[in-house]
């Protein structure tokens, strides 16, 4: 039951009042998400129905937090919105053209089933590996991609079309339903890790790629080498249990390139499980540095589960817990090296005086007139970008 | 206000005497880019430093001034065409490769560099810059920036924006800043991805931080004539749908082939109603497999004939009729227009007839060569711009080009941009409110409409009667 009463959030006093309860109540999920706690929760049917939360919200202050399957619930800093925003009744995939490899789904469809019903084709969005309860909405607000980015690049190129109900409460269509589109503003990348920053992403068109029918993971010693000696693998992994290279491609191309390869063969792709520790840090660096970045980690923390993606220049790993300033030395070592160290996952409380994302990039003023722009009234996911915007 | 002359002197005590144009002459060459129109210009400007060029957009922005980037004007969208009285800020100069990174895959590069230029220096690191649009032996990396430039192989390697990782650019308050970065997913919004592709209204590109592709050790080109159009279409879906990624698949109907086997002689079929230029690239055992593949499609399809690449120099005449389209096209009328619009890959040969029948309808002469694989077609009208009537018939044809590929479901342009070429048709995809968001992010770049403003969006896509400040909200 939503109680009237008021709310002390960010700076602004809002009121929860009668109008603004029957509004919600119309919305109230069929489901709570744990990570909601008693912050009331409410999941439109359409992207319409979002605009209309957003625009009552703007005009009352209220701050509207967004939320897909909380996966990464802790990225950017943990919110304290006075209602939930829920992609949970939005779920419907609602175009695969399967001849010209585009799908356009809404924004909370699990990334899972997504992926299943695209396998059946022989297809993939290259959504992340072991997505868990990821929707697809979360994954293009965070902006998350999967292992397989070495070889056909993070998720943002992948997305063609965005629908968003905008934190000054209109819905915007961006992009288009084609696989090469230069018409307007961008608008649908940029929303690609924006962490709502924007508005709520209600529905996107992500374009496809046929998976390949050869597919095998190498064992190797050496990923650096392994990397300059291989024409675009799919991935070269390395991770506290040693380093694969995986590959894809024509049955005949894998297995010549295994064969070059020289390590240990094993036919498909098994992926590293997800590093499932309490804490959770992505180091960002030019792919270079990458192997200094391994050592470097490796060195401070030998116990921590790590997965270096080499190529890309990121590697994730976690820690139960930590001194908060053998943190801030690995984001002094990140951002030394031109790069960042963003803290994926921590309890509330566990590393304090660390900041989620690390030093704001150069170009803070534009990033905030750009915020401004879309939410004007400061309402969407306040305080989920770097710089506490 | 500063008076004309103290503007071009206010410029000159910038860059120097020598780097500041303003006789007629050269305001009449810098007045147009490749399309057909042409505005005025104040002066002509060739910085070669960031630092140059902010102090002369903060000039011009204090004399009221727009200030328009230009790389080599290959454009064919107007974006480098002034509206009003401004000043052209030429990035040709500034055209080093200032820092190639092997181990990383990038190279920060000057704006002015020529897009072939950038992958002939790194031939010899087995690395190149993958996006190569028809114009690619004179169009600037600036420019490829600008308009988001797609090429043959963006079907498999996307266009521009998936092969920029930084940009440093001077923004319309005359400041220098860099947006993206050398690391994956840097923090914050990706400005980076909405600066590709604002043809200069978010900022003038000054540096720009590529990522380099790893140029394939085997690479299959064939050339297929077919006795239809449709089957060659039908070839391109059934490639598609296959699974197969080719690294690109480009048609050309028999007009188009005519001209460019009478202008290169590559022994293109010239009796083929469609011809496909299909290449594979990647490990030396798949691409064999591959245009075997592609051969089998196009057997299926009714081809008359196949002709794989027997070696790199055969490759490079196949490539060489292709990209000399636009040259040929010059034996048969002085003037081209050569349109640009994307539409769903299954529904080809439907937008295809339709295109064709609007030409038989106007009476004008249509050739078409495109990015079939992509499904972006550009259909090229070969005129006489001295005729009079015969540019307004040319443009009313496109329009209903236009129309019929934004009604099967595309776009307005694939990757020459909006400019001021489709700036009024943009109603005919987006709606009020998604040009609203649309000019409310271009505000928050430039608020007073300094760099090349009239681009991209009508008139009036800014809706004033909403949106209280942040500070009205508390």
């Amino acid at each position: 039951m939503l109680r009237p009463g008021t709310h002390h959030r960010g700076g602004f006093v809002t009121t929860l009042d009668a109008a603004t309860l029957r509004l919600l109540e119309r919305l109230r999920p069929e489901s709570l998400p744990p990570e909601t706690g008693d912050v009331p929760v409410v999941a439109p049917r359409r992207i319409e129905e979002a605009a209309e939360v957003l625009a009552f919200a703007g005009d009352r202050g209220i701050v509207v937090g967004f939320i897909g399957g909380a996966s990464r619930f802790d990225l950017g800093g943990r919110l304290e919105p006075d209602v939930w925003l829920s992609t949970s009744a939005m779920n419907r995939i609602v175009d695969h053209q399967v001849e010209d490899l585009t799908l356009v789904v809404q924004a909370g469809a699990s990334v899972a089933d997504v992926e299943a019903l695209l396998a059946d084709h022989g297809q993939s969005a290259i959504l992340p590996e072991a997505p868990g309860s990821a929707t697809v909405g979360g994954v293009v607000a965070t902006g998350a991609s999967g292992y397989r980015r070495l070889r056909y690049g993070p998720t943002r190129d992948r997305v063609l079309e965005v629908v968003l109900a905008t934190g000054y409460g209109k819905v915007v269509r961006a992009g288009g339903r084609v696989v090469k589109n230069v018409t307007g503003y961008d608008l649908s990348r940029l929303a690609v890790g924006s962490m709502g920053a924007l508005g709520l992403i209600g529905e996107v068109c992500l374009k496809l790629w046929p998976i390949p029918r050869g597919a095998a993971t190498v064992r190797i010693d050496d990923p650096e080498g392994a990397l300059a000696e291989t024409y675009r693998p799919l991935a070269v992994l390395e991770t506290e249990g040693g380093a694969a290279v995986y590959l894809t491609g024509t049955p005949e191309q894998v297995a010549a390139q295994s064969d070059e390869l020289g390590g240990v063969a094993e036919p498909g792709h098994r992926w590293p499980d997800p590093i499932d520790t309490a804490m959770r840090f992505s180091v960002r660096v030019a792919p270079r540095h990458l192997a200094g970045a391994v050592r470097m980690i490796l060195t401070a923390f030998p116990e921590a589960p790590l997965r270096a993606q080499h190529g890309v220049g990121e590697l994730t790993f976690g820690l139960e817990t930590c001194d908060p300033e053998d943190v801030v030395a690995v984001r002094h070592w990140a951002e030394g090296h031109g790069g960042a160290m963003v803290v994926l996952a921590a309890p509330p409380g566990s590393l304090p005086g660390v900041d989620p994302w690390g030093t704001p990039p150069v170009a803070h003023g534009l990033q905030v007139r750009v915020k401004e722009a879309f939410d004007p009234h400061r309402i969407c996911n306040p305080g989920k970008l770097p710089g506490g915007l | 206000m500063l008076q004309a002359m103290d503007l071009i002197a206010e410029l000159e005590g910038v860059v120097g005497s020598d780097r500041v144009r303003a006789h007629p002459l050269d305001r009449r060459v810098f007045a147009k880019d490749s399309g057909v129109k042409t505005g005025p210009v104040a002066a002509v400007v060739f910085p070669e430093s960031a630092e140059e060029t902010a102090r002369c957009v903060r000039i011009a922005r204090n004399a009221g001034v727009p200030v328009v980037p230009r790389g080599a004007g290959t454009g064919l969208a107007g974006g480098a065409v002034p509206i009003e009285p401004s000043v052209l800020m030429v990035m040709t100069r500034m055209n080093r490769i200032v820092e190639v990174d092997e181990v990383s895959r990038s190279a920060w590069v000057g704006p002015g560099l020529i897009n072939l230029d950038l992958s002939r220096d790194l031939a010899s690191t087995g690395l190149h810059f993958a996006p190569d649009p028809s114009s690619q032996q004179s169009c600037t990396i600036g420019g490829n920036v600008g308009t988001n430039a797609g090429g043959p192989h963006c079907l498999a390697e996307g266009t521009t924006v998936a092969h920029i990782l930084a940009i440093e650019m001077v923004t319309a308050e005359g400041d220098v800043v860099v947006v993206g970065g050398d690391h994956p997913d840097p923090v914050g919004l990706d400005l980076r991805a909405v600066v590709v592709g604002s043809e200069g209204t978010m900022g003038i590109v000054t540096r720009v931080l590529v990522k380099l592709t790893e140029t394939p050790p085997a690479v299959r080109t064939l050339l297929i004539g077919f006795p239809t159009v449709e089957d060659a279409a039908a070839t391109v879906s059934d490639v598609i749908a296959s699974g197969l990624v080719p690294a690109a698949l480009e048609m050309m109907d028999q007009a188009m082939v005519c001209a460019v086997e009478n202008f290169v002689h590559a022994g293109y079929p010239t009796d083929a109603a469609a011809v496909l230029l299909a290449e594979v690239a990647g490990h030396g055992v798949g691409v064999a497999a591959e245009a075997d593949m592609i051969a089998r499609i196009a057997a299926g399809n009714h081809a008359s004939t196949v002709r794989l690449a027997k070696d790199e120099t055969e490759r490079a005449l196949l490539w060489k009729g292709r990209k000399s389209a636009f040259g040929a096209i010059a034996q048969s009328a002085p003037d081209y227009y050569l349109h640009d619009t994307v539409v769903p890959r299954t529904r080809l040969v439907e937008v295809l007839s339709k295109i064709y029948e609007i030409g038989e309808r106007y009476g004008i002469s249509l050739l078409n060569v495109f990015h079939a694989g992509d499904g972006n077609l550009h259909p090229l009208v070969s005129f006489d711009s001295a005729v009079p009537g015969e540019l307004d018939r040319v443009l009313a044809a496109a329009e209903e080009m236009v129309r019929v590929s934004i009604e099967a479901g595309g776009s307005l342009s694939g990757e020459h941009g909006i400019g001021m070429e489709k700036r009024d048709l943009m109603g005919l995809v987006f709606g009020p409110d998604d040009l609203d968001a649309q000019a409310r992010l271009r505000e928050a770049f430039d608020a007073d409409g300094v760099l090349n403003p009239g681009k991209i969006l009508p008139e009036g896509s800014r809706c004033f009667d909403r949106a209280p400040t942040i500070g009205a909200a508390s």
